[in-house]
């Protein structure tokens, strides 16, 4: 018996830690380092596996509804995009979070992460990581066009810029959620608004297109769809496709998230892109949409959800808390390039090396508007990409009211998508 | 009438059967192609890689490779859950067809009249409520839960396939085997298996075939690696990185999973194509 | 005992072993019946019923009985017909484009020496066996801009160059879809061509041969004719088959630049977009639509389904 007695308990030890699968999108092995970690710190309580979603928020979205809608209790730990955060809490996706660690994850953390993990005044996910854009610049091109980049400056500066230099403006013009990115950063910076009541039920969402302030976009939008300096590749332009427009020798000026810049250093590094091109780049705020006006830039990154139907509830919130832990955040920052959510980590010395522009990062996701926070995002971002697209054809007449009644309908179950 | 070919008849014939062969085997050899080239080279333009590499190979099948995980068990779902689904619907055809070709009995057209119209059935029209009912009942993202499904590919041809060359057995052999005192168990067995045993085996492959070729199933009633079959798992591969489009991983895993094919097809050409034209209702 | 009770014994003796036979009879085929109809059936019944409420599944609180009004939505919304004509128009073409090939396959391997009979059989059944997803991508990476070499090879035919994008507009995306579309399936209809020939009486062709007709006219009059039943069995199949295509759609454009299909467009309100309601009368319309195609072609093109498999 006494010698039974330890290999059955080192048995248990062996197969009855619980695990924790934790649904993660693509990204350069950050998260599944994190796992190991937060695995091993906590002392044989819990495993982490990560398991990995397919590469576009649009998929990602689709297979964790599938399986939370078939009440999966395998799920325990989702990495979640801000935009779906409103529909899986409303569908009860999401499991309650305790009040001590909502209070804890969200202390010191940028306000558009805290907003994005919040749902009707509740925090329903723990803020990962955070996201906003920049507009990137070619120090050479911004001093041979006059500009100054030192002040905010404006769409319309960028566009006239880029024309007199004969060069291209990298913007995201793909039919994709960067264009509905793209779309709610330019509203939101006139002072708009997409959808005006993002509590409502469906029947009831009124929009915020068809206002002075969805004109001013879609006139942005048709001057670099119509005028050129766009390019050629404009209609299938994503991020990493603008990042290589920026980088040819056509590059002017760009708004993209930070891993461009970790991207633009590999590519230096391993002699795919020459030195002076990097020393050439500038960033700057993201361009305002009306002079004066103070930019909203786009925000983004990743919150952290616990299933609702886990097993394991309580140890999903541990482990969560260690995954956010601002140490976890800088840490991630560095090797993946995602900025992070809590404000802390930009004190680290290391992620001020690492990222120059930490101090503009931050102000920025102060400043950043979150796309519609409503439980309908996915219909609204389909409908926008449905009828903003492509670039080229938008008429500032016309597009923000066709777009408007679309997605109404749309809303009411009166049109298909 | 055809027995020697004259010179020119010859030149005709050869270049006839290089060009069916192209034809046949062009885009399996252009994915063959793609999967030997490297991460940096497979934008080459190309058609053959300019250094032949086996690093897509390491990506789905080494130990580390970053889509290892969910090749292999994809791989490990689609042969169980194909060759499953097979067996069963061979099993519960076989005798159906037995009763179809050797009885006579009311509602056999009826019976032959569902396996057809099943056999056109959408299977899109199926995934919505299949869908629904099996997340209720916990059958979703579960081996059951496409076996079943399954079940509507694999079943109307086997039974269509088998009708047809049970039809052509000479079940009198039967009878006079049991004249000559055998039982009717064992003149079954010993006059009837032998003849019966080759049709029921080119029904079980070309009922394989349909169940290996499945997606819609598979994408719709799925959703992790617990049960997701190949052709499915295919469409979910990523690259290496973010940044990197799962090109190479793909072409090695289609170059993979179509081997079995090509094997089969060579050993057994004859017997899949005198199943297809017998009682084949359905590619 | 009489004539006449001899007889009534007699009748009701084969009476009951029809009747035996009969429960025998469906005692071994009824299990079969029975698992088909409840993969298809009770699906397409709960199907129906789904139809008729506004669902969606992410959305629990805003579910409720509508009528026939998902079906009013679906069928004036320009969506469901331009994902229609675009399945006839994929339907059409790749049926008279298989029947074409499939044909001249058929006629090869008909007249060809044993040997390279079994040689052409094998290759062009390496087509058939393949998985569609796997051939979709094949044609995919062979025409993509980046990873293709398509472009190069071509680039001498006027409209193609290294920037021709095949995937970003509508024609040149339907003709990657349909070729893959059509490689991968002409093997099993010149298969059944081939057995359709086999049929065709070889002294009518030499007849007509005799009497001086043209290779042509010997097609056209002779061989044609005597195939009608099993050409127009293997065309309805292949149409019901194509009407449903999906595979190679989802993996190719996932339905951008107007080549959505209804198989598709089915998939996405009901699993991508999770509305159940939607997605489910788009599924009944769909199978509307096949039944449809079937109830054509028996009763306006006589198309005898049974009677060619050899089943009077």
């Amino acid at each position: 018996m006494g010698l039974v007695a330890p290999l059955a308990a080192c048995a248990s030890t062996g197969s009855g830690v619980p695990t924790l699968d934790w649904y993660i999108n693509p990204d350069n092995g950050g998260q599944a380092k994190i796992a190991q970690q937060c695995s091993d710190a906590s002392d044989g309580k819990y495993r982490i596996v990560t398991q990995l979603l397919p590469r576009d928020a649009a998929s990602q979205r689709e297979q964790l509804a599938r399986r939370l809608a078939a009440h999966d209790s395998s799920i325990a730990l989702m990495s979640l995009d801000p935009v779906v955060v409103p529909e899986f809490a409303e569908a009860g996706f999401l499991a309650p979070v305790p009040d001590d660690v909502a209070s804890a994850s969200t202390d010191g953390v940028a306000k558009g992460a805290v907003a994005a993990s919040t749902w009707r005044d509740k925090i329903v996910a723990l803020p990962f990581w955070a996201n906003t854009q920049l507009l990137w610049y070619r120090k050479s091109v911004a001093k041979a066009a006059g500009l100054d980049m030192s002040k905010p400056v404006t769409w319309d500066q960028l566009i006239d810029a880029a024309k007199k230099t004969d060069k291209l403006l990298a913007v995201q013009g793909a039919k994709a959620e960067s264009l509905t990115v793209w779309i709610n950063a330019l509203i939101a910076s006139a002072g708009g608004e997409i959808l005006t009541n993002p509590e409502a039920s469906a029947d009831d969402a009124k929009l915020g297109l068809d206002t002075p302030e969805g004109k001013a976009a879609a006139t942005i939008m048709q001057k670099i769809g119509t005028s050129g300096v766009g390019g050629p590749g404009l209609p299938s332009e994503d991020e990493p496709a603008s990042l290589t427009l920026f980088q040819g020798t056509n590059g002017s000026f760009m708004v993209n998230w930070p891993f461009v810049w970790t991207s633009t250093q590999t590519a230096v590094q391993s002699g795919s892109l020459d030195q002076s091109v990097l020393d050439d780049i500038g960033w700057a705020e993201y361009p305002q949409t009306t002079e004066g006006k103070q930019a909203r830039p786009p925000f983004g990154g990743i919150s952290l959800g616990v299933g609702a139907f886990t097993s394991h509830t309580d140890l999903a919130f541990d482990a969560a808390q260690c995954i956010v832990s601002p140490e976890h955040q800088a840490q991630y920052f560095i090797s993946d390039g995602n900025p992070a959510a809590s404000l802390k980590a930009y004190d680290d010395p290391k992620v001020q090396k690492a990222y120059p522009m930490y101090a503009l990062i931050r102000k920025s996701l102060e400043d950043a508007a979150p796309r519609p926070q409503t439980p309908f995002y996915n219909q609204i971002s389909t409908g926008l990409q449905r009828t903003w697209y492509p670039v080229n054809r938008i008429d500032p007449d016309t597009t923000p009211r066709t777009s408007s009644d679309f997605i109404t309908a749309v809303l009411r179950g009166d049109r298909l998508l | 009438m055809r027995t020697a070919l004259t010179a020119r008849q010859r030149f005709w014939w050869t270049v006839i059967a290089v060009v069916v062969i192209v034809f046949a085997l062009f885009p399996v050899a252009s994915i063959v192609a793609t999967s030997f080239k490297s991460s940096s080279e497979i934008n080459s333009g190309t058609f053959l890689p300019p250094h032949w590499s086996t690093e897509n190979y390491q990506q789905i099948l080494s130990s580390g490779g970053s889509a290892q995980t969910l090749f292999l068990s994809a791989l490990r779902n689609s042969i169980g859950i194909s060759l499953i689904s097979t067996f069963v619907a061979v099993v519960l055809a076989t005798v159906a067809a037995y009763a179809i070709a050797r009885l006579d009995f009311p509602g056999k057209r009826i019976i032959l009249t569902t396996a057809l119209g099943v056999s056109i059935f959408p299977v899109v029209s199926l995934v919505t409520p299949l869908f629904n009912l099996w997340r209720e009942i916990g059958l979703y993202d579960t081996w059951l839960g496409l076996i079943i499904p399954y079940l509507s590919l694999t079943l109307p041809i086997s039974i269509w396939t088998l009708a047809a060359f049970f039809r052509q057995i000479p079940w009198e052999l039967e009878q006079a085997a049991e004249v000559d005192g055998a039982t009717p168990w064992q003149a079954f067995r010993k006059a009837i298996v032998p003849l019966a045993a080759p049709g029921v085996f080119t029904t079980a492959l070309i009922a394989f075939f349909i169940a290996w070729n499945d997606f819609v199933y598979g994408i719709s009633l799925t959703s992790s690696d617990r049960a997701r079959p190949v052709p499915a798992a295919l469409a979910f591969f990523t690259g290496a990185s973010y940044f990197e489009q799962p090109t190479g991983a793909i072409s090695a895993a289609a170059v993979v999973v179509t081997i079995p094919v090509v094997i089969l097809v060579i050993l057994f050409q004859r017997q899949i194509v005198s199943g297809l034209t017998q009682g084949a209702v359905k590619g | 005992m009489t004539a006449t009770t001899a007889q009534a014994h007699h009748k009701a003796k084969a009476s009951d072993r029809a009747k035996a036979e009969a429960r025998l009879g469906w005692y071994l085929a009824g299990p079969a019946f029975v698992v088909m109809l409840a993969v298809t059936a009770y699906p397409i019944v709960q199907a129906v019923y789904d139809s008729l409420f506004r669902d969606q599944l992410t959305d629990p609180s805003g579910r409720k009985f509508i009528g026939l009004r998902n079906y009013w939505v679906i069928l004036t919304d320009p969506v469901w017909w331009q994902a229609f004509w675009t399945t006839i128009l994929i339907t059409v073409i790749t049926v008279i484009a298989e029947l074409i090939l499939g044909f001249a396959l058929a006629f090869v391997m008909h007249r060809a020496v044993r040997g390279l009979r079994g040689l052409l059989r094998t290759a062009i059944l390496v087509p058939y066996g393949i998985i569609t997803v796997v051939s979709a991508f094949a044609w995919f990476y062979a025409f993509d801009i980046t990873s293709g070499y398509v472009n190069h090879w071509f680039d001498w035919v006027p409209g193609i160059s290294p920037d021709l994008n095949w995937f970003a507009s509508r024609g040149t995306s339907l003709f990657v879809i349909m070729a893959s579309e059509v490689w991968k399936t002409t093997p099993f209809i010149s298969l059944l061509l081939l057995a359709g020939l086999a049929q065709v009486p070889g002294d009518l062709e030499e007849a007509a041969e005799v009497d001086g007709a043209t290779a042509w006219q010997r097609l056209m009059r002779v061989i044609i004719p005597n195939m009608k039943a099993a050409i127009m069995v293997a065309v309805l199949f292949r149409a019901l088959d194509a009407f449903r295509i999906f595979d190679n759609v989802f993996i190719m454009t996932k339905g951008a630049n107007g080549t959505e299909v209804l198989s598709l467009l089915a998939y996405r309100q009901s699993i991508s977009q999770l509305q159940i309601g939607l997605g489910a009368a788009v599924s009944v319309l769909l199978f509307l639509c096949v039944v449809g195609i079937c109830f054509i072609a028996i009763k306006l093109f006589k198309v005898d389904l049974a009677g060619a498999r050899g089943e009077s």
